[in-house]
């Protein structure tokens, strides 16, 4: 395993908003997002591409100013014509709809190399994010992944995923029936660097707003599954989701006695020490150094985004 | 012997004498001389060089004995890791088609050198991080050599490579351990994962946990269980063979199916449960399992006799 960032991506908490929303930059900024998300509608019987290319910089603009990543959503089906019209720079990629093989990805990838050269965007800066909602986006998400070096991360929608499947899409089950679904696409993200945001059971699926109780517990089962982030239905999830996906204090604390006391043993020439009836050995270890990486990372992410909005 | 009874392996770490002088007096099917993570850098070379005397010492109640050697240490760790006595290599952290051939080869020349008869060594790749396991069949294909059984894709490697804490109350790794075994199993290699079992405590002393796991794989038809800890040998031994409640079951269901044929029948009934060709397939199954486990316990106890008449001299 090379040893590479983990998670790649400090990105918490995603927010939509759409470009239409003349309160856009009032509510990216009070929103402590990491990440927002801009959807954008075509108009019928105007020149949609015109409109969008002419709002989408002053959009995107506005969409950082409380220091989140900005992402535009596109769908794969007509996402050459969807992406001339709203790839500026300033982005941090495009989140791409309804992606159900590598060609989806490949041809949105040639897009943006083209678009990058002539908008004056860093060669191969732009991340494409897929957003899952179809089996065959399941079936093939390995082949997605590695089809383009762009890809970042999946995200699961999950409301559409169910009805793609013939599924129920209000919470009606007593379990979680796409956990191995999850389990893939987490794990097919992971394999190629990247990684997956989703939200566990029923959460994932409710368009309600959550009690906190609730939606704390929802973002650590979410965590536990391997999620590093999850798509906010309510403004009112960003903070819960930018504490809970990343280590508790509880865990800090821990990770930097598992340090200690496992330097302690390999002075010994042990290399598996007890804590507790755990054994504490070398991938004990590494993932202690990992979380207080990660620990530290989201905090420099938070530190980045209150000076945002200090200016 | 027979290698194929894998119910218990254990891990023992060959720098520590009070592990390896006692492992045979522990009763496993199997101990893994290791290398790996449970040796601490600096001692791994003195840890190679104890390896040749280990296989006799751990193997001396009948057990087999398998050597985990080091990702980044395939070349150093073979030459002191390929002996005769030693049944199989477990190679961490695959990710590849190309790591699997590397190693078959170095085998491949050792076991020419050391009078092993050629593809003797079973060689396992442990699936540890998200890659290996979507690679997973290129992984088991790779070379001709053996594979017996094959599992794994959770664990704390797989934990750390995903981003998660360990030990939540629910299967942390549905896809991978999953993927990993129905792999497997379509190339007809024995499955050894696929059955979560929860343990929230995180403890890998309890033979409670044991038993409860036992149980779980048991029915799930998985026949094999690692542990970290002593108190896991007996619970494993004993839960992951047949019953003698299941085996008289057995018996009972090959009776009865084959006097049916003998009446030109193919479906009937025994204590109302339906017999057929598939019930019948299955004590098949259950009996020729019991057999290997009698077997491997027969040889275990004469091994165990033979060197506690050693020890009294």
């Amino acid at each position: 395993m090379s040893e590479r960032l983990m998670p790649k991506y400090i990105r918490r908490s995603l927010l939509s908003l759409p470009i239409d929303d003349p309160q856009l930059g009032e509510q990216a900024f009070a929103s402590w997002a990491d990440a927002i998300i801009l959807d954008f509608v075509r108009k019928p019987g105007t020149d949609w591409q015109k409109e969008l290319r002419a709002r989408m910089p002053a959009a995107i603009v506005a969409a950082a100013r409380g220091g989140a990543e900005v992402f535009i959503r596109v769908n794969s089906d007509r996402a050459a014509a969807e992406l001339d019209a709203t790839v500026f720079s300033g982005i941090a990629g495009v989140v791409l709809k309804g992606v159900n093989g590598a060609e989806g990805i490949a041809q949105a990838s040639a897009r943006l190399d083209a678009l990058e050269a002539s908008r004056g965007i860093a060669a191969g800066s732009l991340e494409i994010d897929v957003e899952v909602n179809t089996a065959a986006g399941v079936w093939n998400s390995l082949e997605i992944a590695r089809a383009s070096r762009r890809f970042g991360t999946f995200t699961v929608n999950e409301p559409e995923l169910c009805r793609n499947l013939g599924m129920h899409p209000e919470p009606v089950l007593e379990f979680e029936a796409l956990e191995y679904i999850k389990s893939q696409l987490i794990t097919v993200a992971t394999s190629v660097g990247g990684q997956a945001q989703g939200m566990s059971y029923p959460l994932s699926l409710t368009q309600k707003n959550a009690g906190e109780e609730d939606l704390r517990k929802a973002v650590q089962r979410a965590r536990d599954t391997g999620f590093k982030g999850a798509a906010c239905h309510h403004a009112s999830w960003i903070q819960v989701c930018n504490e809970g996906f990343r280590p508790s204090p509880g865990e800090i604390a821990y990770y930097r006695k598992v340090i200690a006391v496992f330097a302690e043993g390999l002075k010994r020439g042990m290399a598996s020490v007890p804590i507790d009836g755990k054994m504490i050995d070398v991938p004990v270890d590494l993932r202690a150094k990992l979380y207080l990486e990660w620990a530290n990372r989201a905090q420099a992410r938070d530190d980045e985004k209150a000076r945002a909005h200090e200016q | 012997m027979n290698n194929r009874v894998a119910r218990c392996s254990m891990f023992v770490t060959p720098t520590n004498p009070r592990f390896i002088d006692k492992a045979w007096t522990r009763g496993g099917d199997v101990y893994i001389l290791d290398i790996e993570d449970s040796i601490a850098p600096a001692e791994k070379e003195r840890c190679r060089t104890l390896i040749r005397e280990s296989i006799q010492k751990a193997g001396k109640g009948g057990a087999s004995i398998y050597v985990r050697i080091n990702k980044p240490f395939v070349d150093a760790d073979l030459p002191y890791a390929v002996w005769p006595g030693v049944n199989r290599i477990m190679l961490p952290k695959t990710e590849s088609a190309a790591e699997m051939r590397h190693a078959h080869e170095i085998i491949s020349r050792l076991e020419k050198e050391r009078g092993i008869p050629e593809g003797e060594i079973e060689l396992s790749p442990m699936i540890e991080s998200a890659l290996g396991a979507v690679n997973i069949h290129e992984i088991l294909t790779a070379t001709p050599r053996k594979i017996w059984s094959q599992g794994g894709a959770g664990g704390y490697d797989m934990a750390v490579n995903l981003g998660i804490e360990m030990f939540a109350s629910f299967d942390q790794y549905a896809f991978p351990v999953a993927y990993v075994a129905l792999a497997s199993m379509a190339l007809g290699i024995e499955a050894t994962g696929g059955v979560f079992v929860p343990n929230p405590s995180g403890r890998v002393d309890q033979g409670d946990q044991a038993a409860r796991q036992a149980e779980a794989l048991h029915a799930a038809g998985i026949h094999h269980a690692g542990a970290l800890h002593p108190a896991f040998i007996q619970p494993l031994v004993s839960g992951l063979s047949p019953t003698r409640d299941e085996i008289a079951w057995a018996h009972r269901v090959i009776e009865e199916y084959d006097r049916l044929a003998d009446e030109g029948e193919s479906i009937g009934t025994l204590d109302g449960k339906v017999i057929d060709k598939y019930e019948h397939d299955f004590a098949r199954q259950t009996l020729d399992w019991a057999a290997a486990c009698a077997a491997k316990d027969r040889y275990k106890a004469r091994a165990l006799a033979c060197a506690q008449a050693d020890v009294r001299g």
